[in-house]
């Protein structure tokens, strides 16, 4: 069943529209990479989504209702993000960031359950970072930080996850491992995963499906590689031929 | 840190707690015995004079560094918390600078009005001062609330504080500059700091007021911990960030109003103590951070006010002059042991 559905939705602040006319759907396993250069607006739209920012037309429907009719603690439970911010506190434990993934199901005062601290273990687990549950999260890598947030958001049990450049300042192992990663929650539990990244090649190679997004374009998406092979992709990107010709080599 | 590390912390501080508020009411620029201050605290002396000393001015004295002690700390960790800045404390709001700035304005209109000088009235200028300051304080408090109602970037909020505290600062200044001589003494006599303003006759008032803040921080520590992770995120968690902030504010902002208005503008306190906690606990959870800053700042008070009653400074010496000299050593000596 489709998760999330967006009708004439345009983006952008102060009434100047990044990106206009997007009608996308988010289903039930669904992993998307959303793609576009650099100040195309891939951040705009996660900020809408996440109603950290209104739309300037268009809805944005959750589960067959709009997004605004949902209360703020409610709305925590269906959709979890990771960005690039990362939290700087000098005493905070890996455990507290992914404890806060389950303040929207504690009382007042934040009290975990046991089912709580269950969770936020498993999410460790899942992650593959159990192992850190003690650690102060400043002193930990890269790597290790991206994952620590991806667990907060498995903690949040919801069934959308969107990050925002989840593979940046990871090195090419850690990449590959956080596509399977994602692969694995969209697959065994069903999530809808959104995702945005600069890594072309890996992109096209590890994802099926593709958002697009470029200043004076209009919103395109599509499987990846035939937005490879109809040269939506070159065109957006504004590849050089050569370039083009390497990824469909390097893909086909 | 384990449990029981954890409780062996608080307990410690809690016993060296009695112990600052048992040396309060015995140490004092007038020597007495140990029995008889026993005999006193259990009504068992006719001596007019020794029940005076430790009724009227030591138990009020020593309770008022408490109650402020713990509000100044924990309104500092409020706004370290909401600002996510380890330098942030209650006077980046500009609470105390608007209470200096009621405190000015009262001195120079008896001055212009009456021509004569606030000290003159007696009583009622303890009374006026206090009221003043209050005044200021949560006029300055509200103009910060309807801005961090309207704004979402809390490094703007911190800014337009700022600015506001040098606006009043300075409209105070100007006010100095036109008042007489006398009433700038007193004026800079309040703003020193003192425990002693409070006394037996306003006693109830301070403390339920101060009390009551207190308790409210309590249940703000959920939504502290989220906003340790960044607003985007707490935001995402279900946090409401501009009605969070307007609260948060408010009651950091209620607290620093009231001493304030008591005690003066008391430095250091608010921005040293939640690093203790902080760096003792070794934690960011302020279900725990809470409760401890307000019994760090307990202790810190006590310790600045029986420093300044010491015998030889004649119960005279500001506590202003004594809170960071005293706590800038504790907070150094903490951070480097527990970074080792």
């Amino acid at each position: 069943m489709d998760i999330l559905k967006t009708s004439s939705l345009s983006i952008g602040y102060d009434d100047k529209a990044v990106v206009s006319d997007i009608n996308v759907t988010l289903n039930e396993g669904d992993i998307i990479a959303l793609i576009g250069p650099n100040g195309a607006g891939k951040s705009t739209l996660f900020k809408t989504f996440s109603t950290h920012i209104k739309p300037l037309g268009g809805k944005i429907k959750l589960f067959g209702k709009d997004i605004n009719l949902y209360s703020n603690n409610e709305r925590a439970k269906m959709l979890g993000i990771v960005l690039t911010e990362r939290p700087d506190d000098m005493f905070l434990k890996v455990y507290d960031v992914v404890a806060a993934g389950r303040y929207p199901y504690t009382g007042m005062f934040g009290k975990l359950s046991e089912n709580d601290e269950k969770e936020i273990k498993a999410s460790l687990e899942l992650v593959g970072v159990n192992n850190l549950i003690d650690r102060v999260f400043n002193t930990l890598s890269d790597g290790e930080k991206q994952k620590v947030m991806i667990a907060k958001a498995i903690a949040q049990n919801t069934p959308i996850i969107m990050l925002d450049e989840p593979t940046a300042f990871l090195d090419y192992p850690s990449k590959i491992e956080l596509f399977s990663l994602l692969k694995k929650l969209a697959k065994e539990q069903k999530k809808a995963i959104l995702f945005s990244s600069h890594d072309l090649e890996l992109l096209l190679r590890y994802t099926d499906n593709i958002w697009i997004i470029a200043k004076n374009l209009p919103f395109a998406s599509g499987q990846s590689s035939e937005l490879l092979k109809n040269g939506i992709i070159q065109k957006y990107f504004q590849l050089k031929d050569a370039d083009n010709q390497y990824l469909l080599n390097e893909l086909s | 840190m384990k449990n029981n590390k954890i409780l062996i912390g608080i307990l410690g501080i809690i016993i060296l707690g009695i112990v600052l508020f048992a040396l309060n009411l015995f140490v004092g620029s007038v020597r007495i015995s140990f029995d008889d201050i026993l005999k006193v605290l259990l009504k068992d002396s006719e001596d007019k004079t020794l029940n005076v000393i430790i009724f009227d001015y030591r138990l009020p004295q020593a309770l008022t560094a408490l109650l402020a002690g713990a509000a100044l700390a924990v309104a500092g960790l409020l706004m370290q918390t909401l600002f996510r800045n380890p330098l942030a404390d209650p006077s980046m709001l500009g609470i105390s600078s608007g209470a200096s700035l009621g405190v000015g304005v009262v001195i120079l209109l008896t001055g212009a009005i009456s021509g004569a000088a606030v000290s003159s009235f007696g009583w009622w200028s303890t009374i006026g001062v206090s009221l003043a300051a209050f005044i200021g304080a949560v006029l300055v408090l509200f103009v910060m609330l309807a801005f961090s109602a309207r704004m979402k970037n809390m490094t703007t909020l911190i800014i337009i504080g700022l600015m506001i505290a040098y606006l009043a600062g300075s409209i105070t200044d100007i006010l100095k500059f036109f008042s007489l001589k006398e009433d700038i003494h007193a004026f800079v006599i309040w703003g020193m700091g003192s425990f002693s303003g409070v006394g037996n006759s306003k006693m109830a008032i301070f403390s339920i007021s101060i009390i009551i803040g207190l308790v409210a921080s309590f249940f703000l520590s959920k939504n502290l911990n989220i906003l340790l992770l960044g607003e985007m995120y707490a935001e995402n968690l279900g946090l409401n960030i501009r009605k969070n902030s307007v609260v948060i504010i408010l009651i950091s902002g209620y607290l620093t109003a009231i001493v304030t208005a008591y005690c003066g503008p008391i430095a250091f306190v608010g921005l040293a103590m939640p690093h203790i906690a902080r760096f003792l606990f070794k934690s960011s959870d302020h279900r725990l951070l809470i409760p401890t800053t307000m019994l760090i700042g307990m202790d810190m008070a006590l310790l600045c006010n029986l420093i300044a009653r010491m015998p030889g400074f004649d119960g005279n010496l500001p506590i202003n002059a004594v809170t960071a000299f005293i706590g800038a050593p504790v907070v150094i000596s903490v951070i480097m042991k527990s970074r080792k």
